[in-house]
């Protein structure tokens, strides 16, 4: 691993997206989303459930959504194949292309967090669970960047990833699939869901639960860009 | 001579179809070698291979000592440079912000990006978004990225395909000028005049199997029915051909005052190319 390879990599990313604001209006999505929820909601403390359907839906619109098309961008014009060829390593590549992707999720983050009370997740488990969400999303993002064909295709791959893994909170309020059924209960086991669980004082279990997922991602993640190296 | 690359007895098969049969030879370091042959016929699959992106089905390759296993580490990528129709730039971003980034990763110092923008004839140029570059320029700018870490071989694809004249000539100075401070280029391209000009061997690639392998001198000679074409004052066009019975009718010729113009007939690869292959060179 090389931090001037990743620095090298995160400074033409960032110029790149300061050029490119289709990328830069998502960040706001989450903000807009927690100002809304914030007026409607009339109780003095915001519900987690509504919290953390923001913040499901902000790392996925937010950290997937951002990965997903600047790697998919990458592949399609074949930039792409120039880092690869370099003598940056697999994981210089990931690393430096994900620090963007970091500050627009932790941009986005603070502010949402900021408007429906910060307090309730400044503690060990929470933060904790935040980050292995944005490890989660990333690596779903990366995984479909590279899976997808063309940049028009994630598009189609984003939207049903988003809501099952993003908005899993939003299904179960809106009683889609029965709670206490197959797809319900496994529902209740999805990243979101155990970022919910334990910050209403669950188990350290819901942290392994989601590690395994993200393990899980980060897997999926490898064997593309393997497949990638080799295909360009 | 120490090899750059050493190939043997591979091929490709993609499914059904074989892309490369059985191919042999080797680059020596230091040299221009010119892969010659039109679409299809194995060229890109070639580089491919040497430059790890595609396993051979089949036979040994080695590029600068290291076997395929070898072709993902960090040293045998900062040794070689790849310009080909796959390379790319970030359009959003300035020439000079392009070639950064490829200094940074290959740790070359970023004074070396004025260097090679005056070698590919772009010095005016370093301050442009890429996306308003022409498509000749942005082939410079693709040349200069693969060059830009003075690599000890490289694999150019067609590097001069976009551009006019001008500026062709101008690489082919700048790649003259690479080789002789010891660069090894591995050239694959349509223009035969361009083979001839650079390369010291050539080899015609045809429907994934080499037809002759050879320098462009040594081919042409080859080839050649080594008679001699005399065009008189009067306007005769004489074929006589190249042997003691001849010399008398040229020297008669000659000292009649009559030749006007004379010279033998050398082929040009290109027709030697249509010869071997019977198939007509992309333009």
């Amino acid at each position: 691993m090389s931090t001037r390879r990743i620095s090298a990599i995160f400074e033409k990313d960032l110029k790149d997206l300061l050029k490119n604001p289709m990328l830069l209006i998502p960040i706001l999505i989450p903000v807009i989303l927690a100002l809304t929820f914030d007026r409607v909601t009339r109780t003095p403390e915001f519900p987690p459930a509504a919290a953390y359907i923001i913040i499901g839906g902000l790392f996925a619109v937010v950290t997937s959504g951002t990965i997903l098309s600047m790697m998919s961008e990458e592949k399609e014009k074949k930039t792409l194949r120039g880092l690869i060829g370099s003598p940056a390593s697999l994981l210089d590549i990931v690393i430096g292309k994900s620090m963007v992707t970091g500050i627009a999720t932790a941009a986005s983050l603070i502010v949402s967090a900021l408007i429906v009370g910060i307090g309730t997740f400044l503690n060990v488990k929470t933060l904790a669970a935040l980050i292995l969400l944005f490890l989660f999303f990333l690596l779903l993002g990366v995984s479909m960047a590279l899976f997808s064909k063309s940049t028009a295709a994630t598009t189609g791959l984003l939207m049903p990833f988003s809501f099952l893994f993003g908005f899993t909170p939003m299904i179960g309020a809106l009683n889609i699939v029965p709670e206490d059924g197959i797809a319900g209960r496994a529902l209740g086991q999805f990243p979101v869901m155990q970022a919910l669980e334990l910050h209403q004082g669950g188990s350290w279990t819901s942290l392994g639960v989601m590690a395994v997922w993200t393990a899980g991602a980060a897997l999926i993640a490898y064997l593309c860009f393997r497949k990638a190296m080799k295909d360009g | 001579m120490e090899q750059a690359i050493e190939v043997k007895g591979v091929s490709k098969a993609f499914g059904e179809s074989t892309a490369i049969k059985s191919i042999g030879f080797n680059v020596k370091k230091g040299e221009i070698f010119g892969l010659l042959g039109p679409s299809g016929s194995g060229k890109t699959t070639t580089i491919k291979i040497l430059t790890g992106e595609l396993e051979a089905s089949a036979g040994q390759v080695q590029v600068l000592g290291q076997h395929p296993a070898e072709f993902g580490s960090s040293d045998f990528k900062s040794r070689i440079g790849l310009l080909s129709d796959n390379s790319a730039l970030y359009e959003r971003l300035t020439v000079y912000d392009n070639l950064k980034l490829f200094c940074r990763l290959y740790d070359v110092p970023l004074q070396r990006i004025d260097e090679i923008l005056q070698e590919v004839n772009l010095q005016d140029a370093r301050k442009q978004t890429v996306s308003k570059l022409s498509k000749g320029m942005k082939q410079r700018v693709l040349l200069a990225k693969a060059l830009i870490h003075k690599p000890d071989l490289v694999f150019l694809d067609e590097p001069t395909s976009a551009l006019d004249p001008q500026n062709a000539a101008h690489i082919h100075l700048g790649l003259q000028k690479l080789n002789d401070a010891g660069t090894t280029i591995f050239l694959t391209t349509h223009n035969m005049e361009e083979a001839a000009l650079l390369c010291d061997r050539v080899a015609f690639l045809h429907l994934g199997e080499f037809q002759e392998l050879d320098s462009p001198e040594a081919l042409r000679y080859k080839y050649s029915t080594h008679a001699f074409h005399v065009e008189t004052f009067s306007g005769e066009r004489l074929v006589i051909d190249n042997g003691p019975a001849s010399a008398d009718r040229i020297r008669e010729l000659v000292a009649a005052g009559e030749v006007k113009a004379m010279h033998t007939d050398n082929p040009t690869l290109g027709q030697i190319f249509l010869k071997v292959t019977g198939k007509e060179l992309e333009q």
